[in-house]
């Protein structure tokens, strides 16, 4: 198929019908849940593949050290097996011979990627993950871009909540991995700050009415929660909180308010509510940010989700960038990557090990229908604001 | 502790959540009730309505209360093309009961499975969602928001019309005849098959109802309905299967004990406190708390 | 036992033991990636073959055979580390079937539908116990770092495949196979001609409950994360269902000709349109009740049938 379709293609440049492309478009491989349970998630993350390919074919291609050539965006679906992701970039490695890859959504996802990276020796900027176990994985093939490490969000919730003169909280969880992560830190965390924690409650992933909850909640009369919900149970607490009356000055969700749908759902409800999050569009020194937020949402008439979308966006950057320098050899992309300093819609970006080294633990805030970084000054956009 | 036990907002959530359990066991009962069959696609087409309602008031802003004759005449219509293309042919073979039970599950089970996916290929995976009647009311310190007070209010109002039919009127009363002995209705001249047809697609658009109340409270997506096919199984169970008065008390129960014991003890028992309950039951009692001692 | 053994001698086994000897090549000819899928081929002809062992002979349709897979992974996974792999993967299987015996006194007096619901809703209880217990040891997921490769684990698969077709054919020619044939065909009867129905349910459900445990514990070691939820996914133990009875439930061939059907038809979709390839799972399951209920392994007997005599 892949031969009749350069037979043709050769074929047009001939008679003059397209340009010639002197150059083999740079094949990058992923792979992504399109059915099953995170197919919700993978919009916010092929989206921003697409763009990226779309704005860099546009310009003329990928600098790849010093030569343009188009990008192909290669991917399969995952059916949001973690399993079936790593059989995926098996293959693409393999079986598809493909010449970078990007990162497939989700914690469970990276880590089982990262054991097939490793054997092949391939580098992979990630995005969506966020464990303090990707510090087990062993440095070298795999980068994490986030900054929300449970064990750094901790401290850094806490501090937030002392500055904004909360003296009480209740905690409500789910008990998937990424919450209960959150919860193990942010208790002692909080304690050492002296805030006292009312209620600690973790909940199922298929709970269905958390009226019980927000009940004791109310009845603990604490001046802030902090819900570390999924997107589905984040849903279920914007409703029930405001029928219950809850009506503290701070309130926190994990994930879901970064979700275009979350403020569609909600409205103005939504108004104050603090999530995690290291990106917005207001934050003027990073050049690049409202571009892209203009370019996304042009290109999708909805909003990026301010989390994974943007990472997501600037794991692609970081792949270009290293990419002009580097070229395509895997040793040389492994050490521009682990060595060089990158300039994203996030600001400057650098590894160190796994991890990305400078960007900021942050939190981010619903303000009239924005997202406004609140914490940490350096990079904030707007000062936190009671609901 | 006790005033929140005792809180009106804690009975009114119960409620709520009850009333929206028992309706959708509603349509998964009648179904298995008239014709043994076991549709674990019924959450799907709570999905289909909940989709169907969506779209028509972000395109259109026409509310839910609208559209919902039209979820439930979409799942009605995907009804009756599965029952003539494929559930006539079984129900009208000389199997037994048992294997059409086994038969059906697999069945739905491929229905479903195609209508998650087709949903997902026309509407991608993004979540959903639209805002609609979310003032919160206010009645002598009991807050209501206005979503979830029409969701009881509907729920309410179809559950009644349904059994008002099934005990009152001649049509309902062959019905329920019908899921009593087939046999025996069959004696006494009632039209089995055209029974069968009307129950069947009766039970779709009972789910394409269920599907356009639970879009306005919460967000939709291709894959929300497996959690609603566990529930209304859980809850006609816990009734008795087939039996549709115990499959409505049964859901008010479990919406009680969801929300009490979540109270009680701790929200991190909820889904164990489920599974153990309808595991109990199924042991204990697989006639179900409310049902009548039947062998088959 | 001398029917079995002249089984042995029939044309399957030596096609099956031909088809397993070029599987194994396929690590040093295909590289990994197909050593991958066929690592998956192996795992679901294991489970299905087990899981036919129990509601393909009796009729009591599971629909929660992931409880025993799950419990296996998570024995593996749990004790990762601390106890070697060659006997932490048979404690999979061996939790997995005493989980079995343990539940099969009450849950085998359920029949019908009540016991396909019944299992399902089984498997979810434990899930998410196992759930709750980690959340309460504060062990939310857990990383496996230096297991063995990938053709390791292919080899180890395939023995699980044998040891649950050989037991599956001992079994069907064995007294115990027939007395759960006439179980199924009409279980008071079974009684009343002297069959001992309880116990040869209990028997079955434990021998069925081996595999897929041991089988789940070599999964684990595949991936590089573990985590409950992925490990008791309800989808397990409806694809089982659906490659069964694809491939024909009531028949020692018919495991192996649903899984490879399946695997086959999800190579060659799920690459270009993954939706349509569901769709086609679904469509393929639909037709295949309603128009051949006994699944591949039949047709292909009538095949063979109207070839002789026409």
């Amino acid at each position: 198929m892949k031969r009749i379709v350069h037979f043709i293609a050769l074929l047009l440049c001939s008679l003059g019908l397209i340009p010639a492309q002197a150059a083999e478009p740079v094949r990058i491989g992923f792979s992504i849940a399109k059915t099953g349970l995170f197919a919700q998630a993978a919009p916010s993350q092929i989206t921003a593949y697409e763009l990226w390919a779309n704005q860099v074919n546009a310009a003329g291609g990928l600098d790849v050290a010093g030569d343009r050539r188009p990008v192909e965006l290669v991917w399969f679906d995952d059916e949001s097996d973690p399993a079936k992701s790593a059989q995926i970039y098996e293959k693409l490695i393999s079986d598809e011979k493909v010449d970078l890859l990007l990162a497939p959504w989700g914690t469970p996802h990276h880590l089982n990627v990262a054991g097939v990276v490793e054997r092949h020796g391939f580098p992979m900027v990630g995005n969506t993950a966020a464990s303090v176990a990707v510090r087990e994985v062993q440095p070298g093939n795999i980068w994490f871009s986030t900054s929300a490490i449970p064990d750094r969000i901790g401290p850094e919730l806490a501090a937030l909540a002392k500055q904004s003169g909360v003296k009480s909280v209740a905690i409500i969880a789910n008990v998937l991995p990424f919450a209960q992560e959150n919860l193990q830190f942010l208790v002692p965390a909080l304690e050492a700050e002296g805030i006292e924690i009312a209620l600690n409650e973790s909940y199922p992933p298929d709970i269905s009415d958390m009226t019980g909850l927000l009940s004791q909640i109310k009845a603990a009369g604490v001046d802030g929660i902090i819900a570390l919900s999924y997107p589905a149970d984040s849903f279920l607490y914007m409703g029930q909180a405001r029928e219950v009356g809850i009506d503290v000055s701070f309130e926190f969700l994990l994930v879901g308010p970064t979700i275009s749908a979350f403020s569609q759902a909600f409205g103005d409800f939504a108004d104050g509510i603090v999530t995690i999050g290291h990106w917005s569009p207001h934050q003027s020194k990073w050049s690049r940010a409202k571009p892209f937020f203009d370019a996304y949402v042009a290109a999708y008439e909805m909003n990026p989700d301010y989390l994974d979308t943007a990472l997501a966006y600037m794991s692609c950057e970081i792949l270009e960038q290293a990419v002009a320098t580097a070229g395509l050899d895997r040793d040389k992309l492994r050490t521009a990557i682990a060595s060089s300093t990158f300039d994203t819609i996030n600001g400057e970006v650098s590894f160190e090990g796994v991890e990305n080294a400078v960007t900021p633990t942050a939190f981010l805030q619903l303000q009239g229908g924005d997202m406004h970084l609140i914490w940490p000054e350096d990079i904030a956009t707007a000062s936190f604001s009671p609901r | 502790m006790i005033e929140i036990l005792i809180s009106p907002q804690l009975a009114f959530s119960a409620l709520v959540l009850g009333s929206l359990y028992s309706l959708i066991a509603l349509g998964l009962n009648l179904v298995y009730g008239t014709m043994r069959l076991l549709n674990i696609a019924h959450g799907d087409l709570i999905m289909i309505g909940a989709y169907t309602t969506f779209w028509i008031f972000t395109l259109t802003g026409i509310p839910p209360f609208v559209g919902l004759p039209l979820a439930a005449g979409i799942a009605a219509a995907i009804g009756a093309i599965l029952y003539f293309s494929i559930f006539r042919r079984q129900l009208s073979g000389i199997d037994r009961v048992e294997r059409i039970e086994a038969n059906s599950l697999l069945l739905f089970f491929g229905v479903s499975v195609i209508l998650q996916n087709t949903v997902g290929m026309m509407f991608s995976g993004s979540p959903r969602a639209y805002q609609f009647l979310d003032t919160v009311y206010e009645v002598s310190g009991l807050m209501m928001t206005g979503n979830r007070l029409a969701i009881l209010i509907f729920a309410a109002i179809v559950l009644t019309s349904v059994v008002i039919f099934l005990t009152r009127s001649q049509y309902g009363l062959s019905i329920s005849a019908l899921i009593q002995n087939q046999t025996a209705a069959r004696v006494v001249g009632i039209n089995v098959s055209r029974l069968q047809f009307v129950s069947f697609i009766s039970g779709f658009a009972l789910a394409g109802i269920a599907g356009a109340l639970v879009s306005m409270t919460e967000q939709i997506s291709p894959f929300m309905g497996f959690p609603f096919t566990i529930a209304a199984f859980v809850v006609i169970i816990l009734g008795g299967l087939g039996n549709i008065k115990g499959g409505i008390i049964a859901g008010m129960l479990l919406g009680f004990v969801e929300i009490y014991v979540v109270v009680l003890t701790s929200a991190n028992f909820r889904s164990m406190l489920i599974y153990g309950l309808f595991v109990g039951i199924l042991l204990l009692r697989p006639e179900g708390l409310l049902g009548k001692t039947r062998r088959h | 036992m001398t029917s079995a053994f002249s089984l042995l001698k029939t044309r399957f086994v030596w096609f099956l033991f031909a088809g397993l000897l070029l599987i194994a090549q396929v690590p040093s000819i295909l590289g990994s990636y197909w050593t991958l899928i066929a690592l998956n081929l192996m795992m679901w002809v294991a489970i299905t073959q087990s899981w036919t062992l129990f509601s393909g002979m009796t009729g009591y349709i599971s629909l929660g055979h992931v409880v025993f897979y799950g419990v296996g992974a998570y024995v593996v996974a749990s004790t990762f580390n601390t106890i070697p792999l060659w006997l932490a993967v048979p404690m999979g299987g061996i939790a997995a079937a005493l989980l079995a015996l343990v539940v099969s006194v009450p849950v085998l007096r359920v029949r019908g539908p009540y016991f396909v619901i019944l299992t399902f809703g089984l498997a979810e209880l434990v899930k998410f116990s196992i759930l709750n217990l980690e959340t309460v040891s504060g062990k939310s997921s857990r990383l496996l770092f230096g297991t063995p490769s990938i053709e390791i684990l292919l080899y180890c698969m395939i023995g699980l495949v044998v040891l649950a077709t050989l037991t599956t054919l001992f079994v069907t020619c064995s007294r115990f196979g027939r007395g759960l044939t006439v179980i199924r065909e009409d279980e008071v009867a079974a009684a009343t001609v002297g069959v001992p129905v309880l116990r040869y349910k209990i028997i079955a459900y434990t021998i069925s409950a081996i595999v897929p445990g041991m089988a789940g514990g070599l999964m684990a070691l595949k991936s590089t994360y573990f985590e409950v939820l992925q490990v008791f996914n309800p989808i397990i133990s409806f694809t089982v269902v659906t490659m069964a009875i694809i491939g024909g439930s009531g028949d020692v061939r018919g495991p192996f000709l649903g899984a490879v059907f399946l695997v086959l038809l999800s190579e060659l979709f799920w690459t270009t349109a993954p939706q349509f390839y569901m769709i086609l799972v679904g469509l393929f399951l639909i037709l295949f009740v309603i128009f051949a209920p006994n699944g591949i392994a039949a047709f292909l007997d009538k095949l063979q049938i109207s070839r002789k005599s026409g």
